[in-house]
């Protein structure tokens, strides 16, 4: 029914000229429902305007066909004729997207009395009937927008979007600045209208738990460029490009724990970048993503990105990891055919009882332990000897007990330098410099007075900060934390714990956190491996398995949860 | 420049010739600066008297006498610069007094609000209402008409244009956090109509003074030319009047010397004031065009 | 208060008994008294009353009694639509004043329909040309003609197109002593006099209305309700009338009426540079002979017709508007 190829819509009366968006792509049937999700200014909105033909001062590009024609090719009167009878939108609800001084009942008579040639009398009694239908009393007719609340206007503005019964409907934003009751209720009346009307959907908004519900479809814009498309379950469930990642993860609905961190950085004025748009604010961005624009390809049957890595690449993948310890005569699998994989960025959470094999993949993981059987691919290479390990940007490892893992002789500045200085990275003066880099980072003082201490006289706590910045000092890929606060107190477990996140969050690492403690995974994981017994007995999203998992929460979304956004 | 750059909290206030004001803007300015020399500099620069007769009636333009002379031979262009005296003084008196009354009402009003708003903004309702050159007029006819009487009515007038944009921008700035964090800080209200008001004010009766300007010397000149001013004063107005009320003057060529030099001053000092107002108005308060 | 809009009319007969009294107040505070150069001399050569004759005209005119009774018996009059008595024209004011309205009337009327027909379609033109060459010229061509005082423009009109190229009467609003040959003709006369003064109020008026208008059309037009209304695929006539103009016509009725006052002062003006027999030119003739009862009650029928022009913008506004109609007077 829709569909456009190569919309490009440039807004060329302003100096200078703005691409608001670009080579988009996109088909619809009818029935069907897609979702448009992507920051403020990524290009939702002009879309949507584009696709109604509402956009003047901008120069478009490329076809919209709507029921076999090509709108922008149509002339303007013939145009008019799609509009609101077939294509027809809800606009983002403001106070003034009625008329000021038009009373609402001729402003929602307006497009029946044009397109359908209703007159007076039979276009007031469609007015009520579609008023009641979206649950307003049709007395509002005879009343004005500024006396309207903000859910009313928005339920007057769904009832004159379908007052010609249009094919498809674009609705904007349509649960801004409505409180959480409000908001539910909006979303069920267009859920219910639409089995009932069944028209298509296009659905624009940055609230995620709206996408969810109302969409089969779902793309994601970032600068003016679609950057994933794919089934909106899948994408919710595992999404593919780290923008649409950020986006879920930023999401309070779906990790109601978890502490809210933002996608780091701003998005880029479209068409400002000529590589990737995202690259700066991409945990796995490298020259090549700098230099040319990757392209919208199929990773999937109904799934395209547009990364040069083919999306949020695998930082690790282990692959049928087994481990037998025997002792005298008895054996104990340890490990019965684990796999597991940790994608750029993330943060993975590995739990399950004590006993369970943690520790043991952990230090399998990090060439401790060698496995009996499997295989280790860090970033596609398989693992040999030290190889992961012992190499900048490599994996390092935390370990749970502090005053084990720093050799209690060495001063901080030695124990911190000595992965470097194992490594031969450049010459000692700059190695100093990582340290104390790394030092402060972990909110360490860096003054020669706390360096040239020895590491017996550190607190608890402090040592595994001095643990943590001798891993951080070799910039990994992967951080594997094996129960790093265990053994502390809360408050700092608690303090490790948000400046470990914070560096996480700031250098883009991906990180196994290894633990028991559930709640804690909730706060810190975007995803989760259960261990049982040897074996994987869940994995999935956060969200999922965690929400699910542990008090007896049957849906994994708490819809209402939310304040105004 | 000079007149400009005296502008209070000169750090984000600074009026700059080039930077704030465009080619007409600059061309007003340079005029006005001229004229304020002119008038100034009167008796230097006219070789004679703006009073007494100095040549025949009636002389066109030349070498001795450059804007020609009038009925009974007063050399025009003296009479021309001598008038911008007039002129000038009841601008900038009308504009000082009107401008700094009208903001000092306009702070009170805006920042103590309760009964003192009320009686302010019911007196510029009032005032407001009036048609101010009727009552002008009807001043000039009970009280005499005088340099200083015009300037005392017009700035009983004109304050209230000052006095409802200031107020409107204080009860704004009341709302701001910075305001009320000051006062959490326990800041009296001097300190803050000196640290806070002022300096985002200051803009706003700049160019509310600039306005008020122009209308004071249209206002007089209307007086004057309905022979309603100050007839100790020869002002631009007064001028015209005379001209004006010289029975051959719609018949004969004297109009194009006679009345078409006061013409032009009263018409490029008020246009001048214009463009300045415009300009500064775009950097002050792009919200301020209205009256 | 109670109701709004019975607060509004409150505010205005306030206003009206404050105009009223100054009015009464006036002759009587005046330095030396009215009486001082009471006189029926034309020109500027006041003849000054002797005390003996200053007494008689205070007893004359119930000055000698108490306020109070003076106020009342003011008040009174006024009420009957007595003005008091010119001795310069010899006549009561109310009928001198009856014979001089209608052309004013004439004059403003005739301004405000010219300026708000012009202001609108040039500051429409201007929108429709926006950052084009015709918007270019326009914009500052119209700034400069708004800001000149209307006697200067009167002026300039005077000597060039009367006086210079005579395609005009000089002064008066009929030619004296005509005989029509048909009511054709008197009207044809009447608006040939009335041309210039016309011409010089409206073009001074212009100027400003083409900038509301050319704002307000330029603001509406990137009002939300107006994407709306195209997305509707309504027809763009409709769009223009009931979408575009309804919400851009608000200010400038508003303004229309709201500057009834400055144009007053502006007529006055040029009543007198073409010697035009309206209000404003009985005015200046009644202030150079001192002929103080008709000064103040030009002033009361100026003052309260201005009154009354911003109280009916008030309704109209209201009319028009459905948000002022229930928001208190306060929330503007």
């Amino acid at each position: 029914m829709l569909s456009v190829k190569h919309l490009s819509i440039v807004y060329d009366r302003v100096r200078p000229a703005v691409p608001a968006a670009m080579d988009i792509s996109l088909s619809l049937a009818p029935g069907e429902s897609l979702g448009i999700i992507g920051e403020s200014g990524c290009g939702k909105t002009t879309l949507a305007l584009g696709l109604m033909g509402l956009l003047r001062e901008a120069d478009i590009q490329g076809q919209v066909c709507f029921q076999g024609r090509d709108l922008n090719t149509l002339a303007p009167a013939r145009r008019r004729r799609y509009q609101w009878r077939h294509m027809a939108m809800v606009f983002q609800n403001s106070l003034e997207v009625f008329n000021p001084v038009i009373s609402l009942g001729e402003q929602l008579a307006e497009p029946l009395r044009t397109h359908l040639g209703m007159d007076r009398q039979a276009a007031r009694r469609r007015v009520s009937a579609m008023l009641e239908l979206t649950g307003l009393d049709p007395v509002w007719q005879d009343s004005y927008a500024h006396q309207l609340s903000g859910g009313m206007r928005q339920r007057a503005l769904i009832a004159m979007a379908l007052g010609c019964s249009p094919d498809l409907l674009i609705v904007d934003e349509p649960t801004t600045s409505l409180d959480p009751e409000s908001r539910t209720a909006i979303l069920n009346l267009i859920e219910t209208l639409k089995r009932e009307m069944g028209f298509a959907l296009i659905l624009i908004s940055h609230n995620l738990p709206a996408v969810q519900q109302l969409t089969t479809r779902l793309m994601t814009l970032y600068a003016g460029r679609v950057v994933e498309t794919g089934m909106t379950a899948d994408i919710l469930r595992n999404p593919l490009h780290p923008y649409t990642r950020g986006l879920i993860n930023a999401a309070p609905d779906f990790f109601p724990y978890k502490d809210l961190w933002g996608i780091p950085g701003a998005p880029p004025r479209p068409g400002g970048t000529t590589g990737c748009a995202f690259a700066p604010r991409c945990c796995q961005s490298d020259d090549r993503c700098r230099q040319s624009l990757p392209p919208l390809t199929h990773v999937g049957v109904e799934r395209q990105v547009a990364c040069h890595k083919g999306g949020i690449e695998t930082v690790l993948q282990a692959v049928g990891l087994s481990k037998t310890y025997r002792s005298g005569r008895r054996t104990i699998q340890a490990l019965a055919g684990v796999s597991l994989s940790v994608r750029r960025g993330e943060v993975a959470a590995l739990v399950g009882p004590s006993g369970s094999g943690k520790s043991t993949l952990a230090h399998i993981l990090v060439s401790v332990l060698a496995a009996d059987a499997g295989e280790i691919r860090f970033r596609g290479r398989t693992i040999v000897n030290h190889d992961a390990t012992a190499a900048m940007g490599g994996i390092q490892i935390v370990f749970q007990d502090p005053a084990e893992a720093v050799s209690h002789r060495f001063s901080v500045l030695e124990a911190v330098r000595e992965p470097l200085d194992i490594l031969g990275w450049q010459d000692r003066s700059r190695r100093d410099a990582k340290a104390a880099a790394a030092l402060a980072a972990m909110h360490l003082p860096t003054g020669p007075d706390f360096l040239g201490r020895t590491c017996h006289a550190l607190s608890g706590g402090q040592r595994q900060r001095v643990a943590i910045a001798r891993a951080l000092v070799t910039d990994p890929a992967l951080l594997v934390a094996d129960e790093i606060t265990a053994m502390l107190d809360p408050s700092t477990q608690a303090v490790i714990l948000r400046e470990l996140k914070a560096q996480q969050q700031a250098r883009g690492f991906s990180m196994l956190f290894i633990t028991h403690d559930i709640h804690l995974a909730r706060k810190t994981a975007d995803r989760v491996y259960v261990l049982e017994g040897g074996r994987l007995a869940a994995q999935g999203a956060v969200f999922e398995i965690l929400a699910a998992n542990d008090d007896n929460r049957t849906h994994p979304l708490p819809r209402v949860a939310m304040e105004n956004e | 420049m000079t007149a400009l750059s005296i502008a209070y909290g000169s750090r984000r206030w600074r009026f700059r010739l080039t930077g704030t004001l465009s080619t007409g803007g600059q061309i007003g300015l340079i005029f006005l600066m001229t004229l304020l020399l002119l008038a100034a500099a009167a008796p230097l620069v006219c070789p004679h008297s703006p009073q007494k007769t100095s040549g025949p009636a009636l002389a066109p333009p030349g070498a001795e006498h450059w804007m020609g002379t009038d009925d009974l031979g007063v050399d025009v262009w003296a009479q021309v610069c001598f008038g911008a005296r007039v002129s000038l003084v009841v601008g900038m008196g009308t504009a000082l007094l009107a401008g700094l009354g009208g903001a000092l009402a306009g702070i009170l009003a805006g920042y103590r609000g309760g009964w003192v708003d009320g009686v302010l903004m019911r007196l510029i309702d009032i005032l407001l209402v009036l048609p101010d050159l009727p009552v002008m007029i009807v001043l000039a006819a009970f009280f005499g008409p005088s340099v200083w009487t015009i300037i005392g009515v017009l700035s009983a007038f004109a304050w209230v244009f000052t006095a409802r944009i200031v107020r409107a921008r204080v009860l704004s700035l009341k709302q701001r956090r910075f305001i009320q964090a000051a006062e959490t800080y326990g800041a009296g209200t001097f300190y803050l109509i000196r640290r806070h008001f002022l300096p985002e004010i200051f803009p706003l009766v700049t160019v509310s003074m600039i306005r008020l300007a122009g209308r004071a010397i249209v206002a007089e000149a209307g007086l004057s030319f309905l022979g309603l001013g100050d007839p100790t004063s020869r002002s631009w107005g007064f001028i015209l009047h005379h001209a004006l009320s010289f029975p051959g003057i719609y018949y004969t060529a004297f109009w194009k010397w006679w009345l078409l030099f006061p013409w032009l001053a009263l018409t490029l000092v008020v246009l001048a004031l214009a463009l300045i107002g415009k300009d500064l108005e775009k950097v002050a308060d792009p919200r301020m065009r209205s009256h | 208060m109670t109701h709004p809009r019975s607060k509004r009319l409150l505010e205005y007969l306030f206003t009206v008994a404050v105009i009223v009294t100054l009015n009464f107040a006036l002759p009587r505070v005046m330095p030396g008294g009215p009486f001082l150069y009471l006189s029926a001399d034309q020109d500027q050569e006041v003849a000054q009353f002797s005390a003996a004759q200053q007494d008689y005209y205070r007893r004359q005119y119930g000055l000698d009694r108490p306020l109070v009774q003076q106020y009342a018996a003011y008040i009174t009059a006024l009420v009957r639509g007595d003005l008091g008595y010119s001795i310069y024209y010899n006549q009561g004011v109310t009928a001198v004043l009856v014979d001089r309205l209608p052309w004013t009337l004439l004059l403003v009327t005739a301004a405000v329909v010219l300026s708000t027909l012009a202001g609108c379609l040039l500051g429409s033109i201007s929108t429709a040309f926006r950052g084009r060459a015709l918007d270019r010229w326009l914009y500052p061509a119209l700034i400069a003609v708004s800001e000149i005082p209307a006697f200067l423009l009167g002026l300039l009109l005077l000597f060039t197109l009367a006086a210079g190229w005579q395609l005009f009467p000089l002064s008066g609003a009929m030619t004296h002593f005509a005989v029509y040959a048909s009511p054709w003709d008197r009207l044809a006369d009447i608006a040939r006099h009335a041309a210039l003064p016309v011409l010089t109020l409206a073009i001074v008026r212009t100027g400003g209305l083409y900038l509301l208008a050319r704002n307000s059309t330029a603001t509406v037009l990137t009002r939300d309700y107006l994407r709306t209304a195209r997305a509707k695929g309504l027809h763009p006539l409709r769009i223009l009338t009931r979408h575009t103009l309804r919400n851009a016509m608000l200010p400038i009725v508003t303004r229309v009426f709201l500057s009834l006052g400055g144009l007053v002062g502006g007529a006055i003006l040029v009543e007198n540079v073409f010697a035009y027999p309206g209000l404003g030119h009985l005015m200046r003739e009644a202030v150079l002979v001192h002929d103080y009862p008709m000064i103040q009650g030009i002033f009361l029928l100026v003052t309260l017709s201005v009154l009354t022009a911003n109280y009916l913008a008030d309704r109209v506004y209201g009319r028009l508007d459905p948000r002022i109609r229930e928001t208190p007077a306060e929330a503007r």
